[in-house]
């Protein structure tokens, strides 16, 4: 293989991988290698959606995703949710629904909502993009403001 | 509903909130626990040397902690176990490195040497009758509660129709989405702590206490929250991490996996309970409670739970004729602790769903026959309290009459059933709050964290602004470590509101006070926003605080005030206590829920189709807020209702000890949820505020069960309402009237 | 110990040959990583290299020869994307709805499922049920073997050494098929019981496979015995539903006790065919 891997970019910023172990979670680049905390820890085992990212462009779980494997792919955290048209939608619509209790899981809520809406996403029926959020946990809400948001949200985007 | 936007919302949205997960500075070392294998074991040794022998590793264990006068060998005063094992996972030393996977290495490292001993996992295994081997004076025995009011086999005996019925439910697990951590440091005789906690001051009493050091060496500052519901009400990673701390010379983080959250979490237990009513003339004449609670490996003599709960199995109902005995009892789990409204959706559920049985035996509805026993406003309870106002049977007739309008509709395979649930906020130690005014804000410094609820973030500051007068926008909830905040109990028992709240609203009514004797004031004052800066207004005039404050205020914030409330705890009748404690009811709330469900009768699969509560709140502060909590408590309690279930083998081993087996609700079991609120039966609170962090899940297995009952036309006793559970009861629904269901007049005191 | 080195062949050729290098046991494959990662993180398996499958041409699917070959290192995302899926081969559009959640469908593959062999896999009974094979690569070449014969038990299967799974084929077009299922009980493993139902139409035959039944999801040819033709009667129904009822494999346990695995498997019996039977929907109940 000739000349240098694609880059790994996140939240529009290229990331050097040299030092990355192969067996490192994307989870535990983000937080501690570029200190980027806004993403959360949660189960590490894909059970609970905390660790929700947008890899090139899709909800994808952090916890689960190999740094390495995803050379040449472009990550969004939550920290650059405000900078994306959709991102900032749907975080306002968070906000104005009072849909973040304790607010552990509403970034992985956020940047799946993000994935699932982008693209052809507002015009999918709300029930659809609910489904797409199953593998998303919140002990708080009781998903209820969670569900408005995403409906209010869905509405700003039309 | 009109709402304030969430001051902490916005951080909330961008991830820029910091948990105790978060935390991290430089030179930080990471923590590992060793856990037992076994749950129950004498301890032959525990060495740590292999792991201190590897590089940069520091480990602690029993020897390292400071000898405390007086304390024996037992899991909760003392962090690491001297003698004996007695649940599984439970901590055997620590150690530190400067990466996790090294800690976990060094972890790995240290040699245990346990020998098993049997394990107890099953209370009715010790206790198959009743009061069992060696009733109180039992080893097994945790503690030991009797109350009696009357003659109740007489009672018994002259009743017309007696039922009976055994309840059993489940351990359920807290789950908040963030698991515990702090960050620990430790230099010169001084602990300092940033932890995730739902009580910075009690995690301060516990550490000093644990590692016996004085409470003013300690500092204790939370962190923001990820959910608490009682699991972060007490301390659990702090004195290791601050151990570790100590023996490294460095910052230590501290962290559960979701594993561990599992296996070390204090939460509910089991409980069986054993329900006896006899009735005449369709009026209950007397009751008999009995109940084993499991409580893990609670010490002898340290038992909340028990004589706190009885007291629910009883129900808001009125009963003059009674007796109620529990036993906790010490299994090989890790020690009973606080869920969110600790054992009271597990007691509604028994006693809805027997007083139901005994209503049908009388031939009476049982929405009617609830109705008429509630306790009303000014009434008596059982241990012969005053029930202070209570909206319940308002609620109640609201539920009433929505789950008539749902049975209209419903169709074949669908039930619809009412469900009752009374709680009692808790005062707790009590608290304090200081106000200080400036030209431009008004800050509220307190020493509570924000857990998610926003009774901090949003409640406190609706309460001083509602007194003052200010627009909420300008009242800050400010936080600060224990060694500048306030003193406070913790966010626990629906309490902030109600306690803290107090605490706010008494420092605001002396700060209008103070305002008002400085502009001279005829009348009532307030302070409100003119053009961006802060005004008091009276009688027409309208004075700029700035021009109030001393220089001595300027330079310090402003105007302070200070409240307190440490609460006064009612007293229930002693003379009706034969062994043990009871604990009286410092407020009275209620709820009314009502579900709509269907059920598969081939599979016994429970389906949510819509679900209505209505909530005697005293007065609404926050509507959105409140509203909230009402949605998120119900959510919560439909997992205790149908699929959260903690399952143990016999050895001990929590076998349900992640997400895929222990099942939370999802976004997709959610039915629409109504929410209604009963205002005007004034509560302890400001306004007339009654707590509402618990009361929304303690109803809800009780609907439920009432509702899968009507669809399928069979009892059910245990908790959760699993398919298979549902499915037996169809195959065999108990016709009412036969066998353990009722028992005419004149059967002998039956065995349990 | 040293973290594993992470390799991406880019041929299933050098797949092979970095997988034949390395020492037996010191090497784990990696497709979607949904199992794997979690292997790693509790330390069930502690290797020196990780082999991603991530750069080979396996990550798609044909519909070619009357039937469906599924790459198997294809995210089930993209497969559950397909519209022609629900219509063809309803069962296999209902067991990947039943796998994890959206999220972990973006990562999961069949490849993966497969060589994991869980008792509970939901994929595993569906291909079963629609004869698949299993076509395996290794230095010698390509072989296949049904899927029946590749699975054993619990993380065992009938992959030699230095063989990689590369591709999942199903025989033909199976329309009227169907895949119910449901959750026991809490428990330690995912506990549930799922039937898959598929009517060959070449060969005029059923096939019923029972999943979530340790040691592994089984055709059960006792239960497929009792339906004949394409329209098989309600008095066949619940004859194979009846006799898969009676399998052995549904036992008691602190999960459930037999009597309610039969009383599920019955019934997910019966509505599985009555599912099969009826007009393709779009999602599964």
């Amino acid at each position: 293989m000739s000349g240098e891997p694609p880059a790994l970019r996140v939240n529009g910023r290229a990331v050097a991988l040299d030092d990355v172990p192969g067996d490192e979670r994307l989870l535990d680049t983000l937080r501690w290698r570029l200190g980027l905390r806004g993403t959360k820890e949660g189960c590490r085992s894909g059970g609970c959606g905390a660790c929700t990212v947008l890899v090139d462009g899709r909800g994808r779980l952090s916890c689960l995703a190999l740094t390495r494997e995803l050379e040449g792919s472009s990550v969004m955290t939550v920290e650059g949710a405000a900078d994306d048209p959709v991102g900032r939608t749907v975080q306002e619509a968070f906000v104005q629904e009072g849909a973040a209790q304790c607010g552990y899981c509403t970034p992985g809520f956020v940047m799946a909502v993000t994935g699932l809406l982008r693209g052809r996403g507002d015009a999918r029926p709300t029930s659809e993009v609910l489904r797409g959020l199953g593998g998303n946990l919140c002990r708080c809400t009781g998903y209820v403001a969670i569900a408005r948001a995403v409906e209010r949200a869905r509405q700003e985007l039309r | 509903m009109s709402s304030v936007r969430r001051p902490d919302a916005e951080a909330k949205v961008r991830g820029a909130v910091e948990y105790g997960a978060d935390l991290a500075v430089p030179g930080m070392l990471w923590g590992a626990l060793v856990l037992s294998p076994v749950a129950h074991a004498t301890v032959r040794s525990v060495d740590l040397s292999a792991a201190r022998a590897l590089p940069s590793v520091v480990a602690v264990g029993a020897a390292d902690v400071p000898h405390i006068a007086g304390a024996s060998g037992d899991p909760e005063r003392r962090p690491f176990p001297e003698r004996e094992v007695v649940y599984r996972a439970q901590p055997l030393a620590a150690v530190a490195a400067p990466t996790l996977a090294l800690a976990r290495e060094a972890a790995r490292a240290v040699r245990l040497e346990l020998e098993p001993l049997p394990t107890v996992a099953d209370v009715e295994a010790v206790f198959p009758e009743w009061p069992g081997p060696g009733g109180p004076g039992s080893p097994h025995v945790a503690a030991h509660v009797l109350a009696r009011r009357g003659d109740v086999d007489r009672a018994l005996a002259g009743a017309t129709t007696v039922v009976a019925g055994t309840y059993r439910t489940a351990g359920v697990c807290q789950v908040a989405l963030e698991p515990h951590a702090c960050l620990a440091e430790a230099e010169d005789g001084r602990w300092k702590v940033r932890t995730s906690t739902q009580s910075p001051f009690g995690v301060r009493e516990d550490v000093a206490s644990l590692l016996g050091v004085p409470e003013a060496s300690v500092e204790v500052e939370g962190t923001w929250v990820g959910g608490g519901f009682g699991g972060k009400g007490a301390s659990l990673l702090e004195p290791y991490a601050l151990l570790l701390a100590r023996a490294s010379g460095a910052p230590v983080r501290l962290a559960l996996t979701y594993r561990e959250e599992f296996l070390l979490g204090r939460s509910t237990l089991p409980m069986v309970v054993r329900m006896e009513t006899g009735v005449r003339d369709g009026r209950i004449v007397a009751r008999r409670v009995r109940l084993l609670l499991d409580v893990g490996a609670s010490l002898p003599g340290r038992d909340f739970a028990t004589g706190y709960s009885i007291g629910f199995l009883l129900g808001p109902y009125r009963t003059e004729v009674f007796e109620v005995e529990g036993y906790a009892v010490r299994t090989n789990k890790p020690p009973f602790g606080p869920h969110r409204a600790p054992l009271a959706p597990q007691a509604a559920f028994a006693v809805e769903s027997h007083l139901a049985e005994v209503a049908r035996a009388v031939g009476v509805d049982p929405e009617t026959f609830r109705a008429q026993h509630l306790w009303a406003t000014g009434g008596e309870t059982p241990f012969r309290q005053v029930v202070g106002p209570f909206g319940l049977g308002e609620a109640f007739a609201a539920a009433r009459a929505r789950a008539a309008a749902w049975r209209a509709q419903r169709p074949d395979g669908h039930g619809v059933g009412v469900g009752l649930g009374f709680w009692s906020t808790n005062t707790g130690a009590g608290g304090e709050a200081r106000l200080v005014l400036s030209g431009r804000e008004l800050r509220i410094e307190q020493g509570e964290r924000e857990i998610g609820s926003g009774s901090v973030s949003v409640g406190l500051a609706t309460v001083a602004a509602r007194r003052t007068g200010l627009p909420f926008e300008r009242v800050r909830v400010v936080y600060a470590p224990t060694s500048e905040a306030p003193f406070d109990s913790g966010v626990y028992g629906s309490r902030t509101v109600g306690a803290l709240g107090r605490a706010v609203d008494e420092a605001a009514v002396a700060l209008l006070a103070e305002i008002g004797r400085r502009i001279g004031a005829t009348g009532p004052v307030t302070l409100a926003l003119d053009q961006d800066r802060l005004v008091a207004r009276n009688d027409g005039r309208s004075t700029p605080v700035a021009d109030l404050l001393t220089e001595d205020e300027r330079a310090s914030g402003g105007v302070r005030t200070v409240g307190r409330h440490y609460g006064v705890a009612p007293a229930i009748d002693e003379s009706l206590v034969v062994d043990g404690s009871f604990y009286p009811f410092q407020d009275f709330t209620g709820a009314a829920h009502v579900a709509e469900v269907s059920v598969d009768p081939a599979t016994g699969a429970v389906r949510l189709i819509r679900y209505a509560a209505f909530h005697d709140v005293g007065t609404v502060l926050d509507p959105a807020g409140a509203r909230a909590q009402v949605e998120g408590g119900v959510v919560m309690g439909l997992g205790t209702a149908l699929t959260e279930e903690a399952v143990w083998s016999d050895e001990g081993r929590l076998l349900s000890d992640g997400l895929v087996d222990y099942r939370l609700p999802r976004i997709g079991d959610v039915p629409p949820i109504e929410v209604t609120f009963v205002e005007g039966h004034a509560g302890a609170g400001p306004f007339g505020a009654k707590g509402l962090g618990e009361p929304p899940i303690v109803p809800v297995p009780a609907t439920i069960a009432a509702a899968v009952r009507d669809a399928v036309g069979a009892d059910l006793t245990e908790l959760p309402l699993s398919a298979e559970r549902v499915a037996r009861a169809v195959k065999a629904p108990r016709p009412c009237g036969s066998g353990d269901a009722a028992r005419p007049r004149g059967a002998s005191g039956d065995r349990r | 110990m040293a973290p594993p080195e992470l390799l991406t062949p880019t041929t299933e050729e050098g797949a092979v040959a970095e997988l034949v290098a390395t020492a037996p046991g010191t090497v784990a494959v990696l497709a979607g990583g949904t199992d794997l990662l979690l292997d790693l993180e509790e330390r069930r398996l502690e290797p020196r290299r990780l082999l991603s499958l991530r750069r080979l041409p396996w990550n798609r699917h044909a519909w070619e020869g009357g039937g469906l070959t599924l790459g198997s290192t294809e995210p089930l995302s993209a497969l559950e994307e397909d519209p022609q899926l629900p219509v063809r081969l309803p069962a296999l559009a209902q067991g990947i709805a039943a796998v994890g959640s959206p999220a972990l469908r973006l990562q999961a593959t069949v490849g993966g499922n497969l060589g994991r062999s869980a008792p509970a896999s939901d994929l595993t009974p569906v291909l079963l049920a629609l004869d698949a094979e299993v076509e395996l690569l290794g230095t010698a070449g390509a072989r296949r073997m049904p899927v029946d014969r590749f699975l054993r038990a619990s993380r065992e299967t009938a992959l030699g050494p230095g063989e990689l799974i590369r591709s999942v084929r199903i025989p033909e077009d199976r329309p009227s098929s169907a895949y119910r299922w449901q959750r026991v009980r809490p428990a330690h493993d995912i506990s549930q019981i799922g039937v898959a139902v598929a009517y060959a139409p070449r060969e005029r035959r059923w096939g019923v496979s029972l999943g979530g039944a340790p040691p592994r999801p089984r055709l059960v040819p006792e239960a497929a015995a009792e339906l004949h033709g394409p329209r098989p009667p309600e008095a066949e129904v619940a004859a194979a539903s009846e006799r898969l009822a009676r399998d052995p494999a549904l036992v008691s346990d602190r999960r459930a006790s037999d009597e309610h695995r039969r009383r599920l498997a019955a019934v997910l019996c019966t509505r599985a065919v009555r599912a099969a039977l009826s007009p393709p929907v779009a999602e599964p109940t």
